[in-house]
């Protein structure tokens, strides 16, 4: 049985008692995050602001914080400020929800639909739906398999080659470890160690110049590194510490530690500590404030952030110009919207993307940014992190304090 | 009233058993044989995996792992051996470990310093604790209660927990991970300065071997007052050197495990220590996870064998009806097995939570099944009555062994996952042929 779907059940078993708020809690979000970079906001889009345009967003899980914290705010913000109406609904991880939800915001006028699916394939309906009414559908963050859809999203091969670049160039050569995410997830599997050879790891470990120290087996990346079930941070930590002890009993030394994503990356630091082994470089992806902090430490090297404030707006602008009536194929995102090292590597009009079902849709991919402790102010000017939470535990007066804490 | 205390195993009156056979010899000992096993069976997988790896397996570093990964399953197996054994379960241990380690994260990360109680004030870690347990205590009670007072079944109740409770974790973070404890607090979790020392672990060997000596005696002497058959004078000399020997050696052996180079130079350098050459060697001994899973199998054993409480849970357990008709209030103990039970979650949740230095949404997922596998392998049977404490503790110890010796030989989690499952299998499997021959315990 699946873990994570029991925890989901157990959070709409949860949420039936808190459904009656759940609506208001969705409309009153926090809009703080929102304000940041509202400067630098393009008149562009205000031109359009005498055409009706309402757009509809429809979230499968309202209730992970991320949505109400930096997505949410960000796509309203730019639809309201470009003369639109924003509606939203939220599915609370349910199928069938979702299409009623579709169905709603149709009904209510919605010229555009930004979907964040709960499954790729059982929105499809909705989607269809959409279409026949001539209602131009955007796949927020994660794709839909239908290729009439705008697809906005971040580039993950990207992460992956962000994490190792990062680490690869602190530690050129020496003993690597790989932590992997669930064997299950194509994202672990696949993408990220596509990422890692990307950015130059088969190489070096082809030539000799670095030893991953926990191979499963040979074939490269199937048994190159261990495997974390259902991203487990405990699990992590487990794997970590019998790898550290066979490194011990082996006499070797770890110079750097690739992980996946922040929740493995938080056990490997647990087993660190644990151990007392000291703090290679480690990378890790997602932004969660735990990590962040860790980095302000300098317990983790690098933490790969998909800016998803950058993500709203982007979202928010294209849903604008659908709104125009503007032909998909010939979409641009406003000039000096997007924060130019998030915006897409190969400029602001929409780009084919080739699915794994073989559809070809127009996109736009986003870049991720590697945070280091040279860069935390990042996190801090986005409004995803504040200071006190960043630099807990950080001795400010230290010379090696990140200039982000000081 | 007191002939209930006779549904215990208690197995002082069995007839000596003819001299002769080597089984004959070690019946007279009474050492509990299927213990025994489960002791052999763990030392032929350790040395099967110090094989395989080339004799690099079996070292203090790496059993001390080992056994602090053990301990927290270990730790609610003893509880769910008496939920078990009273013919009950329980599946909402992982959710409860969860929200509790949550919430002593919280308390030190937030909710502490928001009331005042900044990272100087005196014994927050107690503080924190002690709400832990309470909470534990309040969750298993509100659980027993619905169990064996408005009678809804154990099985649908803690199913309900593990769902509800799990997604209050969510509530208690709004989802995100939380870190930072106090470092006292962090200590609970083990490591190297998370261990008691060198010293003090010989002298809790030296408190062992002495409280064993004195066990066996008073043990004789109570029987030859109550005209039990006495073990022969060979079996209880042999009996007390054993233990003795064993006591010793684990503790020369958590001993022999060193504190990493790197922090007994830092610790030399900042006091004054000029270190020999090779380095400060400074011994862990037993790490605090260890102490506190000795700790509670010693006090559960006691509960479950010495007091009223316990007989009355294996009473239930073997007879649910006769031990109604026999007087006991068993609608109070089965509570009080599930208070007992929220306890321990309370402790292992420390335990996790201060290895983690903070706690995450997932802290204690499938635990329940674990805890289970664990009390299940060390010989708790799902029929009731039937179930020991040490015999948990050894399961879990088991389990942790293969989980732990697959992974040091690089083995991913789902090949870890067929070989837990198929143990799991053979080993219940292995005692119910055994029993059906021996014709019971």
């Amino acid at each position: 049985m699946s873990i994570r779907r029991m925890a989901a059940l157990g959070l709409s078993a949860a949420m039936v008692l808190g459904a009656c708020t759940t609506g208001g809690g969705a409309t009153s979000a926090p809009s703080a995050a929102a304000s940041a970079p509202a400067a630098s906001e393009p008149a562009a889009s205000g031109s359009a602001a005498a055409t009706e345009c309402t757009v509809g967003v429809s979230w499968n899980n309202f209730q992970q914080p991320r949505w109400a914290a930096t997505d949410q705010p960000n796509i309203k913000k730019t639809v309201e400020d470009g003369g639109g109406t924003f509606i939203e609904a939220d599915a609370n991880l349910s199928n069938e929800q979702q299409l009623t939800d579709v169905d709603t915001l149709i009904s209510q006028g919605a010229n555009v639909l930004i979907l964040l699916a709960q499954d790729q394939n059982a929105i499809l309906p909705a989607v269809q739906k959409a279409k026949d009414e001539g209602i131009p559908v955007i796949a927020y963050d994660r794709l839909i398999e239908d290729p009439a859809i705008l697809y906005i999203t971040f580039d993950n091969v990207k992460v992956g080659e962000a994490e190792a670049a990062a680490v690869l160039e602190k530690v050129p050569t020496g003993n690597y470890v790989l932590i992997k995410g669930d064997p299950g997830d194509p994202n672990a599997s696949t993408f990220l160690p596509q990422g890692w050879d990307n950015a130059g790891l088969k190489t070096k470990v082809d030539a000799g110049e670095i030893k991953i120290l926990n191979m499963s087996g040979e074939a490269w990346p199937k048994d190159a590194g261990t495997y974390t079930a259902a991203w487990k941070t405990e699990t992590a930590q487990s794997n970590m510490e019998a790898i550290i002890d066979k490194a011990v009993a082996d006499g070797n030394k770890i110079d750097a530690i690739l992980a996946e994503n922040d929740s493995t990356a938080l056990g490997v630091v647990g087993a660190l500590t644990a151990k007392n082994y000291g703090f290679p470089p480690l990378s890790g992806q997602d932004g969660d404030k735990a990590n962040l902090n860790n980095v302000a430490l300098g317990k983790q090297y690098v933490d790969v952030w998909k800016n998803s404030n950058e993500l709203g707006k982007a979202a928010g602008a294209a849903a604008l110009e659908l709104c125009k009536g503007g032909d998909m194929a010939a979409l641009t995102l406003p000039d000096g919207l997007l924060d130019p090292t998030v915006a897409p590597a190969d400029g602001l009009t929409a780009k084919d993307f080739t699915t794994p079902g073989n559809n070809t849709v127009k996109s736009f991919i986003l870049q991720p940014t590697p945070l280091t402790a040279e860069n935390l102010n990042l996190v801090i000017d986005g409004g995803w992190i504040t200071k006190d939470e960043l630099c807990a535990g950080v001795d400010v007066a230290a010379a090696t304090a990140p200039a982000a804490c000081k | 009233m007191t002939n209930v205390a006779d549904a215990a195993p208690v197995s002082g009156q069995a007839e000596p058993p003819a001299r002769s056979s080597i089984r004959g010899l070690i019946a007279q000992t009474e050492i509990d044989l299927r213990l025994f096993g489960m002791l052999v069976a763990l030392a032929a997988i350790l040395l099967t995996f110090h094989i395989l790896s080339g004799g690099k397996l079996f070292q203090a570093n790496n059993m001390t792992t080992m056994a602090v990964q053990a301990a927290n399953v270990a730790i609610i197996a003893t509880g769910m051996v008496l939920i078990i054994v009273s013919r009950n379960i329980d599946l909402s241990v992982g959710s409860v470990v969860g929200f509790i380690a949550m919430t002593y994260a919280l308390l030190m990360t937030d909710w502490m310093p928001a009331l005042g109680m900044g990272v100087d004030f005196p014994f927050r870690w107690v503080i924190a604790l002690a709400i832990g347990v309470l909470l534990g205590a309040f969750i298993g009670g509100v659980q027993g209660f619905i169990i064996a007072y408005i009678g809804v079944p154990s099985f649908i109740v803690t199913l309900g927990g593990l769902l509800s409770i799990r997604g209050a974790v969510w509530y208690l973070s709004n989802g995100a991970a939380v870190s930072g404890l106090d470092p006292t607090f962090q200590l609970i979790g083990g490591g190297a300065t998370g261990s008691i020392g060198g010293t003090l672990t010989w002298v809790l060997a030296i408190v062992g071997g002495i409280a064993i000596v004195v066990l066996l005696m008073n043990s004789r002497r109570q029987r030859r007052r109550h005209g039990f058959a006495l073990r022969p004078m060979w079996a209880e000399v042999l009996l007390g050197i054993l233990g003795i020997l064993a006591v010793v050696g684990v503790a020369a052996f958590a001993n022999s495990n060193f504190w990493p180079p790197g922090l007994a130079e830092r610790y030399a350098t900042e006091n004054g220590i000029t270190p020999p050459p090779g380095g400060l060697k400074i011994p862990t001994g037993f790490p605090w996870p260890i102490i506190l899973l000795i700790g509670v199998t010693l006090v559960m054993t006691w509960l479950a064998t010495r007091r009223r409480f316990g007989r009355y849970v294996y009473a239930y357990g073997g007879n649910p009806d006769a031990a109604e008709l026999a007087g006991i209030n068993t609608r109070w103990t089965i509570l009080k097995t599930y208070v007992l039970m929220g306890v321990l979650c309370s402790i292992a949740a420390a335990i996790a939570a201060a290895r983690l230095n903070g706690s995450t949404l997932d802290v204690g997922t499938s635990y329940e099944l674990y805890v289970i596998a664990a009390a299940v392998v060390g010989g708790t049977s799902f029929a009731g009555g039937i179930g020991t404490i040490p015999g948990a503790v050894l399961g879990a110890f088991v389990m942790q062994s293969l989980a732990y010796g697959l992974s040091f030989m690089g083995v991913n989690s789902p090949g870890q996952n067929v070989v837990a499952g198929i143990v799991l299998i053979v080993a219940v499997g292995f005692d119910t042929l055994n029993r059906r021959r021996g014709g019971g315990s």
